[in-house]
C-alpha cells in the first residue's frame, strides 16, 4: 500500500494514475510490427527499409548469376527485434522480389494478396483455439507500395494490385527514387496518382483527423498541432522517398544520410529533398499505433465477419466454435488453374494414346486370330484331302 | 573525265547520296517512363515531341536553321487488348486501369548536320524518328513483341517488294530501321526478361544499342557498377548488341582507338531534359544541385549524338543493308519462290503449273479481294492508320476508329486497283514462259503484298472484334455500377428517415459504415468468385 501510496497525489484516488501503469505494461511486453514493401526490382525497397530503421536490416540480394531469370513471385520475410531507449519492437518486414518485372505480369498480384489473407485467417484459427495464448501474428501492418517515377502516371498493373491490397491492408502509396523528378516534374507526377487514386476508389491509409475536437471547440494546443500534421502529411501523399545507407557531410559540417552525385547531396532527412521524414513520422513516430489498430478492428474485423458469415449460411446448427471451411486456396489461384487444365489435358492425351495402343493391340490380336484360323482351316482341309487320298487309295488297294 | 572514273567508289555514292539527301531510321524503344520522349526533343535539339497526357499542339523547331519537320508524327501500327487506340489521349483517371496496349509512331524531319559543324551546307539527312508508346505498361507485355517485329518486318518487306518489281518507284522511301536504341531503366539490378527478349528479338531486323536512361539516379561508382552488370547480362544471355569492334587489319589507328573507347563506354549512360537555362543549355535542376545535360563525365549524350549521326551513321546503315536485311532476303526469297526454283530446273511445264498456286492465289485476291474488303471494311473497322495525329479526339470513341477505317480501305483498294493495272498478265491464262529471274520479278511483290494485305486484314478483323468487346463490357460494367449507386441512395434515404426521427449521431458514422460495408463487398466478391 505505500509503494503505491508514494505515486499518488494525496488528495485523489489514484485513479488517473492508469495511464502510467498501462505504460508500464506496454513498456515491458514491448509490440510488433509488421510490413511490407510491394513493388517492382530495382526501386530501391531494401534500401528504403535500411534507411527507415538505420540499420541494415536486410542485406542486398546477391546478384543472380547464371541461371535463367526468374519468373515467380516470393513472399520474403524478415525477423528483427528492434531496441531504443529499452522499448523493444519486434519487425517483420515482408518482401515481395519478382513482383512485376515479368513479361506477363497478369494476376502477378495474387500471391500478395493470398498472403495478406492467409494472415488473418491463421489468426482467426488461433483464436478459435480453446487455448489461445501463443499467438502467431503476422497480420500486415501496413503495404508500401512503390511506384515508379516514370512522370507519366500510374499502370494498370499498379492501379489492380493497389486496388486489392487496399481492401485487405493499410495502403501507402509512395514514389520511389525521387531524385530523378525536378520539383515541377514531381508535383504534376503526384496531382496525377492524386487523381486516378481518386477516381479509381483506391482506399489508402490517411491519418485520423479528429474533427469533432476542432469543431467543439475543444482543441487545446497539442491537438491541433497533431491535426495539423495529419493534414500536412495527407496533403504529401503520395510521399516522394529517396533512400540511401551511407552518411556523408553536408557543407554545414553535419553528418547526414545522403546520397552523393557529382552535382550535389540529396540529403534524406532534408524536407525540401524528399518526404522521408513525414514518411517515418506517419509509419513509426506518431501513426504506428493507428496503424496496427485499424488492422485489428477494420481489415480483420472485416475479413473475420465475411468467413464467420459466410459460414454461418452454410451450417446454421452448428455451435459455437465454428469450423470454417479451408479458404479454396487451391482453386483460387489462376495458376494453378491453369495447371490442372494443362494436367487434365496431358492426362487425357495419355488415355487417348494407351487407348489407340490397345485398340492398335487388340487389332493386331484378331488379325492373328483370323490368320491363325485360315491357317488351321488350309491343314484341316488339306488333311480333308489327304484322307480322302488315303481313302481313294485304300479302296483302289481292294 | 579520268578524274571522275578515279573517284573512290564511296565517295561517289557519298555524292549521290547527298543529293537525294540521306534517309536514315531510328526507334526507340523501352518502357514508358524511361525518358524516350525527351530523348527525342534533345536529339533533335527541338521541342517537336510532346509528353504522355500533355498533348501540346506546339511544332515549332526552335533551331530553324537544322531541324524541319516535314510529316507529323503519325500512328503507324497499332495493338491493343480491349482495341481502343489510347496514344495521346489526356489523362482520363476512371479509364486508368485499361492496358494501353501499344503504338508505334514515325515522326519525319529533315536535318542539317546536327554532329559535324565543318560538313557542307547541304548535307541534309532525311531523318525518320519512330517512337514506341505502351511498353511495360500492359499487364501482358507479349503483345508487344510481335508489334515491333511486325513493323520492323513489314519495313523489309517494301524493300524487297520494290527491289523485285518490274517497274521501280522513282520516289520510294525506304522505311528499314538502321538504328534501335533500346533504354534500360536504372533499375541498379541487371536486365530483366522484357528486355532480353525484346532485345534478342528486334537484333534479328536491326543494329540494337541498350543505353542507360535516367543516369542522374546513380552516383558515379553506382553507374560504373551498373554499367558492368548489364554487359555481363548481355554475355549471360546472348543478348546480339551492336557492339562497337576494331579490325585491326583494315581499320586505321585512329578509328580503333575511337571504337574502342566507345566499346569502353557502352552501354551510354544519357541524361536528358526539357528545361533550359538562361544560356540556353539544357539542364535539370534540383534542390541540391544543377545538372548540365551534356557535361561529358556525367552524361554520354554528346558521345552518343556523334555516333549515331557522325562516325558510325553509316556503319548503321550498312549494316542493316548487307547484313541483316540480305540475311532476311535469302530467308524470305527461299520461303516464297522454293517451289518455284525447284521446279523451274526440270522443265518448263512443270514450271506452269508449280507457278500457278502463288499466281491464282493472288488472282483470287484480286477478284475477291475488292469484294471481301468492302464487306469487313464496311463494319466500322478499326484500324492501324490514323490520318492525322493532331486532330483531337473526341469522347465519341466510334469516331476516329470510323475515320481509321475510311483511310485504309481506300488504301486497301489502291493497292489492289494497282496490282489489277501493273499485271495485266494474271487474269491471263495463257501466261508465256518466263525466265525464273522474270518468275519471282512478278510473284514476290505481289505475293509479299498478298501476305501484307491479308495479315492487315486479320489484324484489323480482330481489332474491331476487340473493341466491340471491350466496348460492351465497359457499357455492362457502367449499368452495373448505376445500378449499384442507385441501390446505395436508396438504402442512405431509408436510412435518413430512420435516422431523422433519433439523432444526428447515426448520420455522423454513416461515413464510417459506408466504408466497411465497402470492404466487406470488395471481399465478399472475391470470396463468390472462388467458391
Amino acid at each position: 500500500m505505500s509503494t503505491a501510496a508514494v505515486a499518488v497525489p494525496t488528495n485523489s484516488v489514484g485513479i488517473s494514475n492508469l495511464p502510467n501503469q498501462r505504460y508500464k505494461i506496454v513498456n515491458e511486453k514491448g509490440d510488433h510490427f509488421t510490413i511490407m514493401v510491394c513493388g517492382e526490382s530495382g526501386l530501391g525497397k531494401t534500401t528504403f527499409i535500411n534507411t527507415l530503421f538505420q540499420t541494415t536490416l536486410k542485406h542486398q540480394e546477391p546478384r543472380r548469376n547464371n541461371g535463367p531469370i526468374k519468373k515467380t513471385i516470393d513472399i520474403d520475410i524478415t525477423r528483427a527485434v528492434l531496441e531504443e531507449k529499452n522499448f523493444k519492437l519486434r519487425v517483420n518486414v515482408i518482401d515481395t522480389p519478382g513482383f512485376g518485372d515479368n513479361v506477363n505480369n497478369n494476376k502477378s498480384w495474387q500471391r500478395i494478396i493470398d498472403f495478406i489473407d492467409d494472415q488473418h485467417d491463421s489468426y482467426m484459427r488461433q483464436e478459435q483455439q480453446p487455448f489461445r495464448k501463443i499467438k502467431f501474428d503476422l497480420r500486415v501492418h501496413a503495404v508500401l507500395y512503390f511506384i515508379k517515377p516514370t512522370g507519366h502516371g500510374l499502370k494498370p498493373l499498379d492501379i489492380e494490385t493497389m486496388k486489392k491490397i487496399s481492401t485487405r491492408a493499410n495502403l501507402i502509396p509512395v514514389i520511389a527514387k525521387t531524385d530523378t523528378l525536378t520539383q515541377q516534374e514531381l508535383s504534376t507526377f503526384k496531382l496525377r496518382i492524386r487523381q486516378v487514386i481518386e477516381t479509381q476508389e483506391i482506399r489508402i491509409f490517411t491519418p485520423p483527423i479528429d474533427e469533432s475536437i476542432l469543431s467543439n471547440g475543444s482543441a487545446t494546443e497539442d491537438n491541433s498541432a497533431a491535426i495539423e500534421h495529419a493534414r500536412q502529411l495527407i496533403e504529401s501523399m503520395p510521399f516522394a522517398i529517396v533512400g540511401s545507407e551511407e552518411r556523408f557531410t553536408n557543407d554545414k559540417g553535419v553528418q547526414v544520410i545522403a546520397r552523393k552525385y557529382p552535382w550535389g547531396l540529396v540529403e534524406i532527412e532534408n524536407d525540401s529533398h524528399c518526404d522521408f521524414r513525414k514518411l517515418r513520422s506517419l509509419l513509426l513516430r506518431t501513426n504506428l499505433l493507428d496503424l496496427i489498430l485499424s488492422t485489428e478492428e477494420v481489415h480483420y474485423e472485416a475479413y473475420r465477419a465475411l468467413r464467420l458469415g459466410n459460414s454461418n449460411e452454410e451450417n446454421k446448427d452448428s455451435s459455437i466454435p465454428i469450423n470454417t471451411p479451408a479458404r479454396k486456396l487451391l482453386s483460387s489461384n489462376p495458376h494453378f488453374k491453369e495447371e490442372e487444365n494443362a494436367l487434365k489435358k496431358y492426362f487425357t492425351e495419355q488415355v487417348k494414346a494407351e487407348e489407340q495402343r490397345f485398340r492398335q493391340w487388340e487389332q493386331n490380336i484378331v488379325n492373328e486370330r483370323v490368320r491363325l484360323n485360315n491357317d488351321l482351316e488350309d491343314i484341316q482341309s488339306k488333311v480333308k484331302k489327304l484322307e480322302e487320298q488315303v481313302k481313294n487309295l485304300q479302296l483302289k488297294k481292294r | 573525265m579520268n578524274r571522275d572514273s578515279a573517284m573512290p567508289a564511296n565517295l561517289l555514292r557519298r555524292k549521290k547520296d547527298t543529293k537525294r539527301g540521306i534517309t536514315y531510321t531510328m526507334l526507340l524503344c523501352g518502357r514508358d517512363g524511361v525518358g524516350k520522349t525527351t530523348f527525342a526533343n534533345n536529339l533533335l535539339e527541338s521541342n517537336i515531341f510532346s509528353h504522355k497526357y500533355n498533348v501540346v499542339n506546339q511544332i515549332t523547331a526552335e533551331n530553324e536553321s537544322k531541324v524541319k519537320v516535314i510529316s507529323p508524327t503519325k500512328v503507324v501500327s497499332y495493338n491493343s487488348k480491349n482495341g481502343i487506340p489510347t496514344f495521346m489521349s489526356e489523362l482520363d483517371p476512371s479509364r486508368a486501369q485499361f492496358e494501353p496496349g501499344i503504338t508505334i509512331t514515325s515522326t519525319s524531319v529533315e536535318i542539317g548536320d546536327l554532329a559535324d559543324e565543318t560538313a557542307n551546307e547541304d548535307d541534309i539527312i532525311l531523318f525518320n524518328l519512330v517512337n514506341t508508346y505502351g511498353i511495360g505498361e500492359n499487364l501482358d507485355d507479349s503483345l508487344c513483341f510481335d508489334e515491333l517485329t511486325t513493323y520492323l518486318e513489314q519495313q523489309f518487306d517494301l524493300v524487297l517488294a520494290e527491289e523485285t518489281r518490274i517497274k521501280r518507284n522513282p520516289r520510294f522511301e525506304d522505311t528499314r530501321v538502321h538504328i534501335i536504341l533500346y533504354f534500360i531503366e536504372p533499375t541498379g539490378h541487371g536486365l530483366r526478361e522484357l528486355d532480353v527478349e525484346l532485345m534478342k528479338r528486334l537484333s534479328r531486323y536491326s543494329n540494337v544499342l541498350p543505353i542507360i536512361s535516367k543516369a542522374d539516379s546513380f552516383g558515379k561508382e553506382e553507374l560504373a557498377q551498373f554499367k558492368k552488370t548489364i554487359m555481363k547480362d548481355v554475355e549471360l544471355y546472348n543478348v546480339p548488341i551492336y557492339k562497337f569492334e576494331v579490325d585491326p587489319e583494315d581499320d586505321d589507328l585512329e578509328t580503333i582507338e575511337e571504337n574502342q573507347t566507345l566499346a569502353s563506354l557502352q552501354p551510354f549512360s544519357i541524361i536528358c531534359s526539357d528545361v533550359k537555362d538562361k544560356n540556353g543549355s539544357y539542364v535539370r535542376s534540383y534542390p541540391w544541385g544543377d545538372i548540365n545535360i551534356t557535361t561529358d563525365n556525367i552524361s554520354d549524350l554528346k558521345v552518343l549524338k556523334n555516333v549515331l549521326f557522325g562516325s558510325h551513321l553509316q556503319e548503321f546503315k550498312d549494316t542493316t543493308q548487307n547484313l541483316l536485311y540480305e540475311n532476311y532476303r535469302a530467308e524470305k526469297l527461299s520461303t516464297v519462290t522454293s517451289p518455284h526454283i525447284g521446279a523451274s530446273g526440270k522443265d518448263n511445264t512443270a514450271n506452269r503449273a508449280s507457278a500457278a498456286p502463288s499466281l491464282s492465289n493472288f488472282a483470287s485476291l484480286v477478284n475477291t479481294g475488292q469484294f471481301k474488303s468492302s464487306q469487313t471494311l464496311a463494319m466500322n473497322l478499326e484500324g492501324a492508320r490514323t490520318p492525322e495525329l493532331k486532330e483531337p479526339y473526341d469522347n465519341d470513341q466510334a469516331s476516329p476508329i470510323k475515320k481509321m477505317s475510311q483511310a485504309l480501305k481506300e488504301e486497301n483498294e489502291e493497292i489492289i486497283k494497282n496490282i489489277k493495272m501493273e499485271s495485266p498478265l494474271i487474269n491471263d491464262h495463257n501466261i508465256p514462259e518466263k525466265t525464273k529471274l522474270r518468275n519471282i520479278s512478278e510473284t514476290v511483290p505481289y505475293v509479299l503484298r498478298h501476305e501484307r494485305i491479308i495479315a492487315r486484314q486479320q489484324k484489323l478483323e480482330e481489332l474491331e472484334a476487340q473493341s466491340a468487346k471491350e466496348l460492351q463490357k465497359r457499357i455492362q460494367d457502367l449499368e452495373k455500377k448505376a445500378h449499384n449507386l442507385k441501390l446505395r441512395e436508396k438504402l442512405l434515404r431509408q436510412q435518413k428517415d430512420h435516422s431523422s426521427s433519433s439523432s444526428s449521431l447515426t448520420t455522423a458514422s454513416s461515413g464510417t459504415q459506408l466504408k466497411k460495408e465497402d470492404t466487406l463487398t470488395d471481399l465478399a466478391s472475391i470470396a463468390s468468385g472462388r467458391n
